[in-house]
């Protein structure tokens, strides 16, 4: 890449002194080393950054002559640490961990062996792709921050590599990357407003890190556990009133299938056609957070019209890919109520399964309900009633329900538990009467910021219900926690808690559940900045781009994007060019110092250049000597120069200037006839 | 960057050279003048870009394109600084210290820049020669001291001087080739030897004297301690009351006269020899001059005579 380069900065005979890097670009090629790799602690193991800084140590130790370039078997050393970091840290072996994990290390291990002007140039660019790799994991406004400052440092160092051996002053240099990237920033923008945005063209390696949220298989006290989190799951924006959130059912998973103690979403199959016919009531928008999973979360009976997206049989909607960043879809929730879809013969099958050999007293109490109450709709309103007036408690830390016959021993024995174990024992139930009916996963509820009025759905509103068929109704939801709690589906979480509950939250869930309310107020103020950040940057995608285009270009053609570019690009150039260049204009001169000059510039044309040293009147005298002139002919100009230039006690206008401008003109066609002779 | 071809710049570039960037001992570049393109680090810069497009792509992530725009953006920006850091500067020839060939020639050029915007990373080269950066960070004008090896004596022209800066970021090279129009002298490759022996003799062209030991007559001057006393002209002494003493002297060693005839060789080897006595007279700080064949020296001695023998000697035959 460089080598000729590197010809240039030596000298191109090798007999010069061996290449250099410039020191001022090395210290700060390790400022931005640290600055790059330090925010990878969040996502890959520690022991791969340990790695990267302590490559960074040595060789900030070689920088300052204290130790040389490690040995060969040091760096052998380094190689194999780093193969066994990625190995240890229990990412696969494809993932984008793994990959990112490798990035880090090809980019600690090339700095401390970087020698030549080449070399530098590659740990440059890795620099920069790593500020860019860690962007797969995190898009947030505070990250994007950071990595400016980091994408400065990186440019600082490239332009210290341009700088002499000699010149070590990193402060300059940095403030020159500044004024590099802020100057550049205001194409940045149209370029990314402008430049198309496409389909993803093959598959990539994904995050192997599960995020935290709901997971495909859960048993019942594990919804528990989310709710130790504070983390956002989603952000919707409801156009209109926000419903209540006792009707903010936000579905995510449908947990058909039970075995051994837990159970499992599997249904991805694809709705034959378009059911839904009913009128919208409600259009509203969601931006996920990155799940790393394909379901989306929405209301019930909800359609989206987005391209990648499908609906479920199961009356889900999935994403084709998964979701790897902000992931923004709008969809409708339809009115419906009442006539109903048959169930097909497997479907029925699938929802009454239950394993005969386990749980047998909720097997037998659900068909002794049955018989008792004769209908579904009976039974289930008999089933609540039981809950209700039952010693059953709602809790976050229920006891655990480990045996085999887990059901009978919560609903019969602990009657303690969180959402899940109540949904859970409940779908059985009804299946023990041979009634379908199915668990469904997802959040409940939401907060609205009242900066934005958007709904914010955290970890901790996770939640689970249950949906039983009835022929006539079709699927109907049932909360059998709003038999236990009703604050919980009222109010909300906080709102169902007992007091040592609280006590087991953590800070920042405190906070945000009300408990102190200056931090909730900032951390609100803050959620509302992120919303905007994803609405505006990370969220611009195609569908986003395609409707701001036809805002400001009215027809989108590849013509008219690839004008809008080149306009954009020419009027920022444009504008940075005139402040670089502005300080340059000439300061208003002097009249009779411009004629002059005018003048030499002229003669300078003719192959009389003026000489640094030489007064205007001397310059005149010479040149005339040279073509011959006598002293006679130029006698009076000279005077005249000098007075003009030099004598401020003499006054003159217009007409003194006019002829000297004349005297000079004929000198200068006197001059110009005499050297074409 | 394409450093090997440029050394052969071809003959059509050259005439097209002129015409643009004609020879004059002063130039001040613009955007007529310099020119630009990225570096081979630049595409390398580009095919990151590139990389980091189908990885947004990929991904669908909003801030990699971001990164990716940046880099662009950058070095667009970038375009404008490099070609700032070259324009508007001035190169005026200095002068030239004339060597022999073989040697480096010195030519010093004056390099300024306007004032107020500083520069950094001007470099100057000759084809042939040794590069070297121009410091205008903190002062507003350079004497740059280039050194060139001499091919040949004569006048010589070192052709287009390279100007060249990678800065600020080194994706992008701007360069200009200004002619500064110069003409340094180099005298021919001195070849030492003896002094030629033919010259003897010719009382009215020797100068040398050797005071002791002779018999030939040569003066009278006025007695000195230490004089030998058989010289005393002791008539003299009864008349004038001085004591004056004979000198008597011998041509040792007549005149010396560079002449091509003197000395064996071809021409070249001939005028090579004769630069090589005119070095060791001066060093011995004997006289010489010089005979060509429409130059006549006269006998001298020192910095000025030998400057003005070289000279001759450089361009005889030339002119």
């Amino acid at each position: 890449m460089a080598s000729a380069e590197t010809g240039t900065s030596t000298g191109k005979a090798a007999t010069g002194v061996a290449y250099q890097i410039p020191r001022n670009s090395l210290a700060l090629l390790m400022i931005a080393q640290v600055a790059v790799v330090l925010p990878y602690l969040l996502q890959l193991s520690p022991w791969i950054v340990a790695v990267g800084l302590f490559c960074g140590m040595w060789r900030t130790n070689v920088y300052l002559g204290r130790w040389d370039y490690p040995q060969r078997w040091v760096k052998a050393l380094l190689v194999v640490a780093c193969l066994l970091a990625v190995g240890i840290s229990g990412v696969g072996a494809f993932s984008l961990e793994a990959t990112a994990s490798l990035l880090i290390a090809a980019f600690a291990l090339k700095l401390i062996e970087m020698k030549s002007r080449r070399d530098a140039y590659v740990v440059i660019f890795l620099g920069y792709f790593a500020i860019a790799t860690q962007f797969l994991f995190d898009q947030t406004i505070l990250m994007a921050a950071y990595q400016l400052v980091a994408f400065m440092l990186v440019t600082a160092a490239m332009v210290g590599m341009n700088q002499r051996q000699t010149r070590v002053r990193p402060a300059l240099s940095l403030k020159l990357a500044g004024a590099l990237v802020l100057q550049a920033l205001p194409l940045t923008l149209i370029i990314f407003l402008l430049f198309p945005r496409m389909a993803p063209l093959w598959t990539v390696p994904l995050p192997g890190a599960g995020k935290m949220g709901l997971q495909e298989t859960v048993r019942p006290g594990d919804i528990a556990s989310l709710t130790q989190s504070d983390e956002l799951a989603f952000r919707a924006v409801v156009n209109g009133r926000v419903p209540p959130p006792n009707q903010l059912y936000w579905r995510g998973l449908v947990y058909s299938d039970f075995e051994a103690g837990s159970w499992r979403a599997a249904e991805r199959r694809r709705a034959a056609s378009e059911p839904l016919t009913e009128p919208g009531d409600l259009a509203y928008e969601v931006l996920l957070e990155p799940t790393m999973q394909t379901w989306l979360y929405t209301l019930e009976n909800s359609t989206s019209e987005d391209p990648g997206i499908y609906r479920t049989v199961d009356g889900r909607l999935e994403s084709r890919e998964p979701v790897l960043s902000v992931f923004r879809y709008r969809a409708i929730r339809h009115d419906r109520s009442g006539d109903a879809e048959p169930l097909s013969d497997s479907m029925r099958t699938r929802e009454t399964a239950i394993d005969p050999g386990a749980n047998p007293r909720i097997q037998e109490h659900g068909r002794a309900l049955l018989d008792e109450q004769g209908s579904a709709v009976g039974m289930v309103r008999a089933v609540l009633a039981e809950i209700q007036q039952g010693p059953y408690r709602y809790t976050l830390s229920p006891p655990q329900y480990p045996g085999r016959d887990s059901i009978d021993d919560f609903w019969f024995e602990g009657r303690a538990g969180f959402c899940a174990h109540y949904a859970s024992a409940f779908v059985y139930l009804l299946r023990s009467a041979g009634i379908p009916a199915r668990m469904v996963g997802g959040y409940l509820g939401g907060e609205v910021n009242p900066i934005t009025g958007h709904l914010m759905v955290r970890q901790y509103d996770a939640h689970a219900w249950a949906e039983f068929f009835d022929p006539a109704l079709g699927w109907v939801r049932v909360d059998p926690t709003a038999a236990v709690a009703p604050e919980r589906v009222e109010r909300g979480l906080s709102a169902a808690l007992s007091s040592e509950d609280r006590a087991s939250l953590s800070l920042f869930t405190a906070a945000r559940l009300g408990e102190w309310d200056v931090a909730a107020d900032l951390l609100r103020w803050a959620d509302s900045l992120e919303h905007r950040w994803n609405l505006w940057v990370v969220g611009y995608d195609s569908h986003y781009q395609s409707r701001f285009l036809k805002d400001l270009l009215g027809e989108v053609t590849p013509s008219r994007i690839g004008l809008a570019i080149l306009v954009g690009g020419v009027v920022s150039l444009g504008f940075v060019a005139m402040v670089m260049f502005w300080g340059r204009r000439p300061v208003q001169r002097h009249p009779v110092e411009k004629a002059f000059r005018d003048f030499s510039d002229k003669l300078a044309g003719f192959g009389y250049p003026r000489r640094p040293e030489e007064s205007p009147s001397a310059f005149v005298r010479r040149v005339a000597h040279q073509v011959g002139l006598a002293e006679a002919q130029i006698g009076g100009l000279v005077a005249e120069l000098d007075t003009l230039l030099y004598n401020p006690a003499v006054a003159w206008g217009q007409r003194e200037l006019r002829a000297l401008r004349s005297q000079l003109r004929r000198l200068q066609f006197r001059l110009a006839f005499g050297t074409t002779r | 960057m394409l450093r090997p071809r440029e050394l052969f710049i071809g003959k059509r570039f050259s005439r097209w050279l002129d015409r643009r960037i004609p020879p004059s001992s002063q130039i001040t570049l613009t955007q007529k003048n310099v020119f630009i393109f990225p570096t081979r680090t630049g595409f390398a810069f580009g095919g990151l870009i590139v990389l980091l497009i189908l990885g947004a792509i990929n991904y669908q992530a909003s801030l990699v394109y971001g990164v990716a725009f940046l880099l662009g953006s950058v070095f667009l920006v970038t375009i404008l600084y490099t070609f700032r850091n070259l324009s508007g500067l001035r190169l005026t020839l200095a002068g030239t210290r004339p060597g022999f060939v073989g040697e480096d020639l010195e030519i010093s050029i004056r390099v300024e820049r306007p004032e107020g915007r500083a520069r950094e990373g001007v470099q100057l080269s000759w084809p042939e020669g040794i590069l070297q950066w121009a410091e205008l960070s903190e002062q507003a004008t350079d004497h740059v001291r280039l050194y060139v090896p001499a091919p040949h004596r004569g006048f010589f022209d070192p052709g287009r001087l390279l100007v060249e800066t990678y800065y600020p970021l080194g994706l992008l090279r701007a360069w200009t080739w200004v002619d500064l129009d110069v003409r340094a002298l180099v005298y021919p490759r001195p070849i030492f030897g003896e002094f030629p022996k033919t010259e003897t003799g010719h009382r009215d062209e020797g100068e040398l004297i050797d005071p002791l030991g002779s018999d030939d007559f040569h003066d009278i001057k006025s007695y000195r301690p230490g004089d030998p006393i058989r010289h005393i002209i002791w008539r003299s002494y009864a008349r004038s009351d001085e004591l004056m003493v004979k000198q008597y002297a011998s041509y040792v060693e007549p005149r010396l006269w560079l002449r091509l005839e003197s000395v064996n060789g071809d021409l070249e080897e001939r005028i090579s020899r004769l630069t090589g006595l005119a070095l060791q007279a001066t060093r011995l700080d004997r006289e010489y001059g010089l005979k060509l064949a429409n130059v006549r020296i006269p006998p001298g001695r020192g910095e000025a005579h030998l400057e003005q023998v070289l000279r001759e000697l450089a361009l005889h035959g030339l002119r």
